[in-house]
């Protein structure tokens, strides 16, 4: 009954959206991402605060990198400046041969589009559309998405596309948040605490999904947590502490994201 | 609790006068939604019933200060011996009998003949009879001669006459000329106009001119007669003033009453009461509509500000805020936005005054024509505003009132899932894309906010609607009245009814093209109880000049017995085809003639009639006989024309169509400019306010899913279509529902507009809907441009970690 349901959503669903930014890109020898000496202050009045403190940090394709760190470490200043959402006070964004820190909004708004998928915290449904609709969300922005329900099927919630975001339990919304973000087919996804508000048996379905994205389908993943316990499922991971990178390290063996516990 | 909760409250008050402010601040651009639209509502109720009152004073000190008579009785010729009978029946105060006598001016720089209104008044005290002169210029009549003249004020301005000018008439077959003594103004005169059926004044063509009693009668052909007296009633007597007029009437009726009115049909007077009158509906029914929408927006506003703010008035009750402190936080909101509301409508209301007043002055001759500004109606207005702001925060207090604290500490619960109606019909449902299912939706859940916007939106596009559609009726009143019914280019109105040879005349003055003979016998019709003193138009046969037509628009030829009745005339007599009237002429012998109606006519104008003119002429026992010539004239010869009509004694009066049509056209549509461009404004600003009130709610709500959106590649174009859609299914509702309603409206005026002298024809035009839908569209689009640059001002980044 769901299937048949599926497959007709197929049938109507035309893939729409902004093809012009999506021809190849023409890849250079240089890192999926390079942070170069980048600072973020924000002012406030009288008082600064330096978010982030000359970092710097390289990603490459096909990575998982973990970003640990305390609350107020710079976390999700960094995800916000890799996401093409927010701009360093000095430094360099590269994404290939592109710096952020120079786009327009425009070009950052082509770059979130066409490069990136987010996952939030707070799964960041649209309460009044249905999970297939939230997804078809991301996938009216790109040329060549995968179709929603495929999408959903690969975080196994093809049964529930009728459903509204209310009417799903936490760790449900956060597989269709993930679901919105792959559907793009982006090169990079950025995830901000997705287990943050998960129990442990939630959390280790939502990363062992991600994982998959990244060993089956060569998504390059970062995520950020104050998570310890969630570290070594990736192949590196960094400490922020302060706006600063105090630590590297790179997981030869990541461990799988069933075997997580906190 | 008590006294000491509270003073402890008071203390902390402050605090939450702070949250006032900021909450005040943060949504500065929803309240002033708001506010606008309690300042329209404030300033058209204060504007018009300020103006009204202005006028209505103005209006009454002069009547008192310058005796306006009560009625006017005009008569052939009566001795006055017998005008002074009249003084002696119980009602009558005082009477004055005038002579009133319409000649043809040679006026330098003018080719048109223009018509002047002689008018009899003692030399001395002229202020002080009924219908006294107010003097603007010179000094007045003197003594050492009799061919003096004082010229109404409008007409002085517009020919650039000075006292000691000159102007020249022909009276009793010799030229005269009479030297300006002065300009002067009358209560009979305010709104100068030569009778009903010249709807605008008309300065250039038509002008009273005030000469010397005893002069005038010598000159006229009226040695101890008049042919007109003005009298004023005792005190309490205007209820009694018909009977009162029929007397009269039977007792001139050897001298030949042509007319008999009251106060009440007085041309000027009749104009300006209707104008004070209409203020008064107007100034109850806009504000009306302006404070429902503003108390219905309001109230959604409110009503969401106490629902996101739940857990914040949660808090305040946990921590031992009484009920009352709360709610006042929320009712002085509402005090505020009321008092702004207030002071803004009462400045809008002093300028709408102004300008009104201004526009007023060109067309109404006051001695004292004063701005004022009436404090109790200003206060009333602002007392207005306050009731209408609090009573738009009664349902958002309720829910203060309402909430527990500990639920209102819980999280907002989960905005609700499930579909709605439409989904069911999926084929089309899957077609419309989410930007629009979003906007669907959120249009079906919050009903309440998107019927307030509706209902706005329907109101606002009903009031444009009407406005348009009622100048648009003004246009085809005109064009009925003045192209399809009447054809001639120039109309003579013969002193004396003149045998057909006069037609022979005319014929051969120059330019002449074509001329015809009408005969106007005034008489009462009567049918059953129903009476009516009419003035039926004799038409020759054929009658290519006037043509009367049906209310399909046919044209109608006069038969060769019996009567055609304008439809409102018909209705008057309660009279339709094949009904037989009795026929009194007011001249002669009164006998009762019995003629039956042979068709009814549609006419907008007066209380029209027709009949053929032979058949007409016999049925009083009198030879064939015109008392007025139309003419159709060749356009390059009309000013020779124009010279030759100069010299003509028997022409009494001269009406030139165009320029009659194209003089009320210039003059009406000067005043319904204003207060078109005033409606159409208001109303905008409702239906603008409205659909922006409900957008940047409801983008204020939505902060999360904005800011999603943007994070995922979204524009800010992108997103605001949401909003455009969601508001272009608002504004379509609303347009569909206005334009009946509007429609609706426009009947009902007509209906309160439906006079004697008047009547508005009520069409529904297509061109009026579209430019109705056009400029809808116009400030609905003004709207969308406020929610675009608000979605793009948008801080998403710190929209994106709002929690549910
Ligand atoms: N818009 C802003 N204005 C001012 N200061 C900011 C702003 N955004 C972040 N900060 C500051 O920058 C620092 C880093 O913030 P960030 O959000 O990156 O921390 P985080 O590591 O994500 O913390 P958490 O784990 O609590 O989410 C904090 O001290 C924060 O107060
Ligand atoms: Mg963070």
């Amino acid at each position: 009954m769901a299937m048949k349901f599926v497959a007709a959503l197929r049938r109507g669903t035309r893939p729409s959206g902004n093809q012009s930014m999506h021809a190849p890109v023409v890849r250079s020898r240089t890192s999926l991402l390079r942070l170069e000496d980048v600072s973020r202050v924000f002012g406030m009045g009288e008082v600064e605060v330096r978010a982030l403190a000359d970092v710097n940090l390289t990603v490459e394709s096909r990575e998982f990198l973990v970003v640990l760190g305390p609350s107020g470490s710079g976390k999700s200043t960094l995800l916000n400046l890799i996401g093409g959402m927010d701009r360093p006070t000095t430094g360099h964004v590269w994404h290939y041969d592109d710096d952020l820190a120079v786009m327009s909004d425009e070009q950052l708004t082509d770059y979130r589009r066409l490069k990136v998928g987010f996952i939030f915290q707070f799964y960041n449904l649209v309460p009044t559309l249905t999970a297939y609709e939230n997804v078809q969300v991301a996938t009216e922005l790109v040329s060549d998405p995968l179709p929603p329900w495929e999408a959903l099927q690969m975080v196994g919630m093809a049964d529930r596309v009728e459903h509204f975001p209310s009417q799903l339990s936490g760790g449900e919304q956060q597989r269709v948040a993930i679901a919105r973000a792959l559907a793009k087919r982006p090169e990079i996804i950025l995830a901000d605490e997705p287990t943050g508000a998960l129990d442990l048996q939630m959390a280790r379905h939502v990363l062992s999904i991600l994982q998959d994205l990244n060993r089956e389908h060569g998504m390059t993943v970062i995520l950020i947590t104050h998570n310890a316990g969630i570290a070594k499922v990736g192949t590196r991971d960094i400490r922020l502490a302060s706006g600063r990178i105090t630590e590297v390290r790179v997981n030869e063996r990541p461990i799988l994201a069933s075997e997580v516990t906190w | 609790m008590g006294r000491w909760s509270h003073g402890r409250g008071c203390r902390r008050m402050s605090v939450l006068d702070h949250k006032l402010w900021r909450d005040l601040r943060g949504n500065a651009a929803i309240l002033f939604t708001v506010v606008a639209i309690i300042a329209v509502g404030v300033g058209s109720f204060t504007g018009l019933l300020s103006i009204q009152r202005i006028l209505r004073n103005s209006q009454a000190n002069y009547y008192r200060q310058y005796r306006f008579a009560d009625f006017w009785i005009d008569v052939k010729k009566m001795p006055l011996a017998a005008a002074e009978r009249l003084e002696r029946m119980p009602g009558v105060a005082a009477i004055e009998p005038r002579v009133v006598f319409d000649v043809i001016l040679d006026m330098p720089r003018h080719d048109e003949p223009v018509t002047g209104r002689l008018i009899s008044v003692p030399t001395r005290g002229f202020d002080r009879v009924i219908n006294g002169m107010h003097l603007m210029r010179g000094s007045g009549f003197s003594d050492t001669r009799d061919e003096e003249v004082i010229v109404g004020e409008s007409f002085a301005k517009a020919h650039g006459l000075e006292p000691g000018d000159r102007i020249e008439m022909i009276l009793n077959r010799r030229k005269e000329s009479f030297v300006i003594v002065g300009t002067a103004i009358s209560p009979e005169y305010i709104y100068v106009v030569q009778g009903y059926g010249s709807l605008a004044p008309d300065p250039e063509h038509f002008g009273i001119l005030y000469v010397k009693e005893g002069y005038a009668r010598e000159i006229l052909g009226f040695k101890d007669a008049a042919n007109q007296v003005v009298g004023q009633l005792v005190p309490d007597y205007e209820q009694d003033v018909d009977v009162l007029l029929e007397q009269i009437d039977r007792q001139l009726a050897p001298y030949g009453v042509l007319s008999a009115i009251s106060r009440r049909l007085q041309p000027s007077n009749r104009f300006i009461s209707d104008e004070i009158h209409s203020l008064g509906i107007t100034a109850l029914i806009m504000p009306s509509i302006f404070l429902f929408v503003a108390v219905m927006v309001l109230n959604v506003l409110m009503s969401r500000f106490a629902q996101s703010q739940r857990s914040i008035i949660g808090t305040l009750k946990a921590i031992g805020y009484s009920n009352w402190q709360v709610v006042e936080h929320y009712l002085s909101f509402g005090l505020l936005i009321g008092l702004a509301g207030g002071v803004l409508g009462i400045g809008l209301g002093l300028s709408i005054a102004w300008g009104l007043m201004q526009l007023y002055r060109g067309f109404f001759q006051f001695p004292t024509f004063q701005y004022e500004a009436y404090p109790d109606l200003l206060l009333i207005g602002m007392a207005l505003s306050l009731v209408f702001a609090v009573a738009g925060t009664a349902k958002g207090v309720r829910r203060v009132l309402q909430l527990h604290p500990a639920e209102a500490m819980r999280p907002k619960p989960p905005e609700r899932g499930g579909a709605i109606v439409l989904e069911r019909v999926q084929p089309i449902w899957k077609r419309l894309g989410f930007r629009t299912h979003i906007a669907l939706r959120s249009l079906f859940r919050n009903y309440g906010r998107s019927l307030t916007a509706i209902i706005s939106g329907m109101l606002a596009t009903a009031i444009i609607f009407a406005a348009l559609t009622m100048r648009h009726s003004m246009w085809v009143l005109l064009d009925y009245q003045f192209e399809k019914i009447a054809h001639s280019d120039v109309d003579l109105a013969l002193r004396d009814s003149r045998s057909v040879d006069a037609l022979y005349e005319a014929q051969r003055l120059p330019g002449v093209q074509y001329a015809e003979g009408v005969f106007g016998l005034t008489a009462d019709l009567r049918h059953g109880r129903a009476s009516r003193r009419v003035t039926i138009t004799g038409l020759p046969d054929p009658h290519r000049l006037t043509t009367p037509l049906d209310d399909r628009g046919r044209p109608i030829d006069v038969p060769p017995v019996g009567l055609v009745l304008s439809d409102k005339l018909a209705e008057q007599l309660k009279a339709g085809a094949g009904d037989t009237l009795e026929l009194t002429p007011v001249l002669g012998e009164r006998q009762g003639r019995r003629v039956p109606v042979a068709s009814v006519v549609r006419e907008y104008m007066g209380l029209g009639a027709y009949a053929d003119l032979r058949y007409l002429t016999r049925l009083v026992d009198e030879p064939p006989a015109v008392s007025s010539i139309l003419l159709a004239v060749e356009p390059t010869r009309v000013n020779a024309l124009y010279r030759a009509v100069k010299q003509l004694p028997e022409v009494s009066g001269v009406n030139v169509r165009a320029q009659t049509k194209v003089n009320i056209e210039q003059t009406i549509l000067r005043t319904m400019l204003f207060s078109l461009t005033l409606i159409i404004l208001f109303a905008g600003v409702i239906g603008f306010g409205s659909i922006l009130n409900a957008s940047l709610i409801e983008i204020a709500d939505r902060t999360r899913d904005i800011a999603t959106f943007r994070v995922l590649g979204y524009r800010a174009l992108q997103v605001a279509s949401i909003f455009f859609r969601e508001n272009g299914i608002i504004f379509g509702a609303g347009l569909l529902l206005g334009i009946p309603f509007g429609y609706l409206m426009v009947r009902v005026i007509a209906v309160a507009y439906n006079t004697e002298m008047f009547r508005m024809p009520v069409i529904f035009s297509l061109k009026i809907t579209l430019l109705t839908a056009g400029v809808a569209a116009l400030f609905v689009g003004i709207a969308q441009w406020f929610v675009l640059r608000q979605i793009g001002r948008m801080d998403w980044l710190e929209g994106i970690k709002v929690k549910e």
